[in-house]
């Protein structure tokens, strides 16, 4: 495994932030950390990145245990950004990544392709603090990944981010991953995590409770869901054999079936009483199983049996 | 280049292309200057126009007028003009209380008025008591109280012989009383006048003092900056947190010391210059300037005192969230550096007692204590020993210095790294205490 967590665990003043948390992510993909707000993901992240030190439990890159030689070959988005305001644009991106032990030389070659992907090119020679909120997020972007790393580390990766820069930088992070690069990211934006993850774990209360490629995540929770979208009064759907539960929208209702229950059973009668405009077997979206998992109590995922796996 | 370096070389560049520091460079040796010379070159301002001055006096005896014509001794600056111009000479018998009174009031009035500069009162008896002899006046003019006192004094002896049955002239009498201000020698024979030391002893430490405390403060505005702007968590994920504190430290450390050595430069370049015979005390300065005691250890003490105190000044940005917050923390900082000048005057009359031993070696008060005794004592020195006297003291108390201060980086750095990721509410001591132990 190129990332490796293995069996980290964090307290802060006797609260457990992080539990027995082991993670292997390979090389090359594209990889999501997703669970609720407070679930220990920011505090995973700070553990990978040696900001702090688990308490218990090892982390190694590509063999070796993570410690400050790591800090070079990783390009880091924390949570909380900031630049220098006072300073130019070129003059951050070279300072950052001579920190990252990229020579100045070396990075002044790079800096006009980047700003130029990201739309910022003109203001090479000003200010941080004349940008735009949007412009310093994709400023601080290439910051973190100007120095070429070899694994990027993004907390809550689009937070503030509108539409169109989601986009960008979504489409230079499919860039990197297939020049090899490994990317790690956080976020509670299920659609998007959905859109770009390889591989997903989600944390809840500082436990994983899902951990796998994203087709087996989804295998996982089973073709159980039906969109129908009908005409007329479908609250007797409710109540047929088969249905487990039932999620009124606003232009179509959302069903999950019952172990066993055959969706067809329920297309009959169901067309038998109102008109159906569309009836679909589908996977549970990602949305939906982590709704679900969120709402596992882990005092109570903890009774059966360390309750890691689900 | 290290990431150390890096960090260093940015705070460096940081603050010596911003023209603060430049105009800084300038203006500082000339307000220094202006401080210490000025009231100097004022006092010695040569004098070119005349004062009004009148005298009342109501002793009986004659001794206004003698005074007025004893004044006249003193003249403008290059003319025959008298500098104290008597406007009048108020004659009133003892006991007339009411001339008296009504002359007093007019005369107050014409000082307030700015028609005359002073004037004397002669009371009866004035040779009996201090009291009886006065100067109305607005302004304590040093010299001129200095010469009134010197003339009354003998007028005064004047009156007094008078009434006596010694039948001597006053003038002869006068001969033979003199006056002494007692000099001072050092055990090395030198004199070295208490002024130039003391002043040289306040030069030094107001160096200190304003250095460590300007740069040691930016140390701490750097590390809430970079707090404040949430820069700290990408810094920290590139370099350790002791690399950045240390460059901090070290790299704005390094613009204090181009500073000083910017004055140091140019000052010993105006001293060849002008020849060091220029001026009558620069014989006197030289020997404090160009004791080699007391240049090493001023080097020494400042480059330590520095470390210490920005290294606690990086403790302070790390726990708090702005500067505001910050500044309850300050007071006691700047304090702790300016309790010796305040005490100064003991240590400079008692450099050898309890209370200056032991505040030099308390590692928070040694930099500006010890300064200030080793300008007064190491230019007594005859025999230096490497473990007695002011050598040995200076020694030991830089030991006690470093090895504190080493202990302070070390506990800063164990806070400095949590605390710089800690935002909203201010760390408790147990808390700091708790991140000791992580």
């Amino acid at each position: 495994m190129y990332l490796k967590l293995e069996n980290i665990r964090k307290e802060f003043d006797g609260k457990v932030a992080v539990d027995n948390l082991s993670l292997d992510i390979p090389k090359g993909i594209i990889f999501g950390i997703i669970g609720p707000n407070g679930a220990g993901k920011t505090t995973t992240i700070r553990m990978i990145m040696n900001i702090i030190a688990p308490d218990a439990g090892k982390i190694y890159f590509d063999g070796r245990e993570v410690g400050d030689d790591f800090k070079n070959h990783v390009g880091y988005l924390p949570e909380e950004r900031g630049l220098y305001k006072k300073l130019t644009l070129s003059e951050v991106m070279i300072y950052m990544a001579e920190l990252k032990g990229a020579p100045a030389s070396q990075t002044r070659g790079r800096i006009d392709s980047w700003l130029n992907k990201m739309d910022l090119l003109e203001y090479k020679d000003r200010k941080v603090e004349d940008l735009s909120k949007g412009m310093q997020q994709k400023l601080q972007f290439i910051t973190t990944i100007l120095h070429d790393p070899d694994i990027i580390i993004l907390d809550e990766l689009f937070s503030g981010l509108d539409p169109i820069n989601m986009e960008l930088i979504k489409n230079v992070l499919l860039d990197l991953k297939r020049a090899g690069k490994t990317i790690l990211f956080s976020t509670h934006v299920m659609e998007q995590a959905e859109k770009l993850c390889d591989n997903i774990c989600m944390i809840s209360f500082g436990k994983k409770v899902i951990d796998g490629t994203m087709s087996s995540v989804k295998a996982q929770f089973g073709k159980n869901t039906v969109q129908i979208d009908i005409e007329g009064d479908g609250a007797f759907i409710k109540d047929l054999p088969g249905v487990k539960e039932m999620t009124e929208f606003n232009n179509y209702i959302e069903l999950h079936l019952a172990e066993g229950a055959e969706p067809s059973e329920i297309l009959k009668t169901v067309i038998g009483r109102v008109k159906v405009n569309r009836f679909e077997v589908m996977e549970p979206s990602l949305y939906k199983i982590f709704i679900d998992m969120a709402k596992v109590d882990p005092t109570e995922s903890q009774r059966d049996d360390g309750g890691d796996n689900v | 280049m290290s990431k150390f370096m890096v960090i260093l070389k940015r705070e460096y560049i940081q603050v010596v292309k911003k023209k603060s520091f430049i105009i800084g460079i300038f203006l500082t040796p000339v307000l220094m200057a202006a401080f210490m010379l000025l009231p100097a070159w004022l006092a010695q301002k040569k004098a070119t126009s005349s004062e009004m001055m009148a005298v009342l006096d109501n002793s009986g005896t004659g001794m206004g007028e003698r005074f007025a014509e004893a004044l006249e001794t003193y003249k403008l600056e290059d003319s025959d003009e008298a500098y104290y111009v008597v406007k009048n000479i108020f004659n009133v018998e003892p006991g007339d209380s009411v001339k008296f009174k009504a002359l007093d009031d007019s005369l107050k009035t014409e000082i307030n008025d700015k028609k005359l500069k002073y004037f004397l009162v002669i009371k009866p008896q004035p040779h009996l008591s201090d009291d009886s002899v006065y100067v109305v006046t607005n302004s304590d003019n040093f010299t001129t109280l200095k010469r009134f006192e010197y003339r009354l004094s003998n007028l005064i002896s004047a009156v007094k012989l008078e009434q006596t049955d010694i039948n001597l002239p006053v003038d002869s009498v006068l001969k033979l009383t003199r006056r002494i201000d007692l000099q001072t020698r050092n055990s090395k024979g030198e004199a070295i006048p208490f002024m130039v030391k003391y002043f040289g002893g306040f030069i030094f430490v107001m160096l200190m003092f304003g250095m460590i405390v300007t740069y040691g403060s930016l140390v701490m505005r750097s590390v809430i900056e970079e707090k404040n702007s949430r820069i700290m968590e990408v810094l920290v994920s590139s370099v350790s947190p002791f690399q950045l504190m240390l460059g901090k430290i070290i790299g704005l450390g390094a613009a204090t010391f181009t500073q000083v050595a910017i004055w140091v430069l140019v000052g010993v370049g105006i001293f060849f210059i002008s020849g060091s015979a220029s001026l009558d005390i620069s014989s006197d300065i030289t020997r404090l300037v160009f004791n080699p005691m007391i240049v090493v250890f001023f080097v020494l003490f400042m480059i330590v005192g520095y470390l210490l105190y920005s290294t606690i000044f990086a403790l302070i940005g790390s726990i708090v969230n702005n500067e505001k917050e910050a500044q309850s923390f300050i007071f006691p900082i700047t304090m702790s550096l300016i309790l010796p000048v305040m005490v100064g005057m003991h240590i400079i009359q008692e450099p050898n007692s309890t209370l200056s031993l032991a505040l030099s070696y308390i590692p928070f008060f040694a930099p500006t204590t010890m300064m200030m005794r080793i300008i007064f004592l190491a230019p007594t020195v005859t025999e230096y020993s490497l473990f007695s006297g002011i050598l040995g003291e200076s020694i030991l108390s830089f030991i006690i210095l470093v090895i504190s201060t080493m202990i302070i980086i070390w506990l800063t750095a164990k806070i400095f790294r949590i605390g710089i990721l800690m935002y909203g509410k201010r760390p408790t001591l147990p808390e700091i205490v708790r991140w000791i132990k992580y």
